[in-house]
């Protein structure tokens, strides 16, 4: 199973909670759907999918709370035939995260999630860095180069 | 926001599709999504009402390649266009780094679409957003239809282009328009993020 | 299993033995606590998860060893020891106890217990 992290600090504590959880599927991931981190999945535009659906998810609750005017909820389960489908978030110093865990039934708990996410959040927050400063991404002349995939992509 | 990976040399940008129900945003994303090869999309995600109006979003993923040696993906999100789905469509505006308007030129849309504007603008300041900031582009959708029902690109122009962005016509349905407006969008997400992006 | 009210009285039977330290009803299926009556510094959270992963885990031994199911069983610490029975519905009676306890003590009161919660 491919264990990838786009930031580097957040590698470890995903891993030790995959481990610890017996979690089958993990992404971590901004509010807004961006992948930080993810375990199981094999291509990455359908992690995005996940986590798009993963973030809309917390989006609404948080919302629901805010019309309650209540603290958002700590945590959301839900839980299939096989599989259970947890999803809880974390203030970091990068922000927000949101943490989407899949986990099969005959080899993890809904339990055993909740326990090692409260590990995995006091991880991902002492690991976490400050927000960065700004770096230079792309060249001036990207300009061309973003023409040309579009036009592969769109076969002109 | 943008998440850019130095390691892997990543990045990861999220457009919005906004506009008025019935625009045509969701068309947009039908039609990308049926002209890239498989291996450069993922699951197109709709969840819509049963009649097929957009409940809460369309997704779409992207993979655009290496540009500037970086591996380069887009999410395209449509939002909800009903007046009633307000809570959803600022909820997906969130962390956008560029939007496309998809107005309907119908001159007798022409209250939804500027009603459509005022609440894309009160939504992105919801987020602390100010629209001004926010790569826009407008699309000029349904174009296709008989002169007498529509409004020129000119005076739509006119009428809701108040920052003077680049503007497209577009008949999504049949492709008119569609790739051009992805390109320009891209190019001014892609723009703001080589002035300066986060570490 | 019998309404939530029953639960209190189910677990005093168990706490009242000299020597345990807590005890819970916990759901075996997603190892979450029901009810539990524990003393300061245990973590019942993490016990119950714990305790229901084991279970399950001591359950596919027991299948595959063909000894019929799970009546009781005590892990015996450093420190004290763990010990638990599973009840028909899926709820698993845990004690968590000293490690001079009467086992043969507890054990009866989790059964009775088990009976008490169905």
């Amino acid at each position: 199973m491919t264990t990838r992290a786009v930031e580097a600090w957040t590698l470890e504590p995903l891993v030790k909670f995959v481990k610890e959880a017996g979690a089958r599927l993990v992404l971590v991931m901004t509010s807004a759907g961006q992948v930080m981190a993810q375990h199981g999945f094999s291509r990455a535009v359908d992690v995005m999918s996940a986590a798009a659906l993963g973030a809309a998810i917390i989006a609404s609750t948080d919302e629901i709370a805010r019309q309650l005017s209540q603290p958002p909820f700590a945590a959301l389960n839900h839980q299939g035939e096989r599989h259970g489908i947890f999803l809880g978030s974390v203030i970091t110093g990068r922000g927000k995260l949101v943490v989407l865990a899949v986990y099969d039934l005959e080899t993890s708990s809904l339990g055993l999630v909740q326990l090692f996410f409260e590990q995995l959040t006091g991880d991902l927050q002492a690991a976490s860095p400050k927000e960065g400063v700004s770096k230079q991404v792309l060249a001036a002349d990207f300009e061309r180069e973003l023409s040309d995939s579009l036009n592969t992509l769109f076969g002109r | 926001m943008s998440l850019v990976n130095f390691t892997t040399r990543e990045i990861t940008c999220k457009i919005v599709y906004y506009g008025p129900g019935r625009s045509g945003k969701t068309t947009n994303l039908h039609y990308i999504y049926g002209r890239v090869p498989d291996s450069r999309r993922g699951r197109m995600v709709s969840l819509a009402t049963q009649t097929d109006r957009t409940l809460f979003f369309d997704f779409l993923p992207i993979d655009l390649g290496q540009i500037s040696g970086f591996s380069t993906r887009f999410q395209l999100y449509t939002v909800p266009g009903q007046v009633y789905y307000n809570a959803t469509r600022r909820l997906v505006l969130q962390g956008a780094d560029g939007v496309v308007f998809v107005a309907d030129s119908q001159a007798r849309q022409l209250d939804e679409n500027l009603e459509s504007l005022q609440n894309l603008q009160s939504n992105l300041l919801e987020h602390g957003v100010d629209i001004r900031t926010v790569p826009l582009v407008m699309q000029y959708n349904k174009q296709d239809l008989p002169r007498e029902l529509i409004l020129s690109t000119a005076d739509l122009d006119d009428a809701l282009n108040f920052r003077g962005v680049t503007s497209f016509r577009a008949d999504a349905l049949h492709g008119v328009g569609v790739f051009e407006t992805l390109k320009g969008i891209s190019e001014l997400v892609l723009k703001k993020l080589a002035a300066g992006a986060p570490a | 299993m019998t309404a939530p009210a029953a639960y209190g009285p189910a677990l005093d039977l168990v706490t009242r033995v000299r020597g345990v330290r807590g005890a819970m009803l916990v759901s075996g299926e997603d190892g979450i606590v029901v009810a539990e009556q524990l003393m300061e510094g245990i973590k019942g959270g993490a016990v119950a998860a714990l305790a229901a992963s084991l279970a399950a885990r001591l359950r596919r031994a027991i299948d595959a060893a063909g000894v019929g199911p799970t009546l009781f069983w005590h892990l015996q610490c450093d420190k004290g020891g763990l010990l638990v029975v599973p009840t028909p519905s899926g709820v698993l009676i845990v004690a968590v106890a000293e490690p001079d306890v009467n086992v043969g003590l507890v054990r009866l009161e989790l059964l009775r217990a088990a009976e008490a919660v169905g």
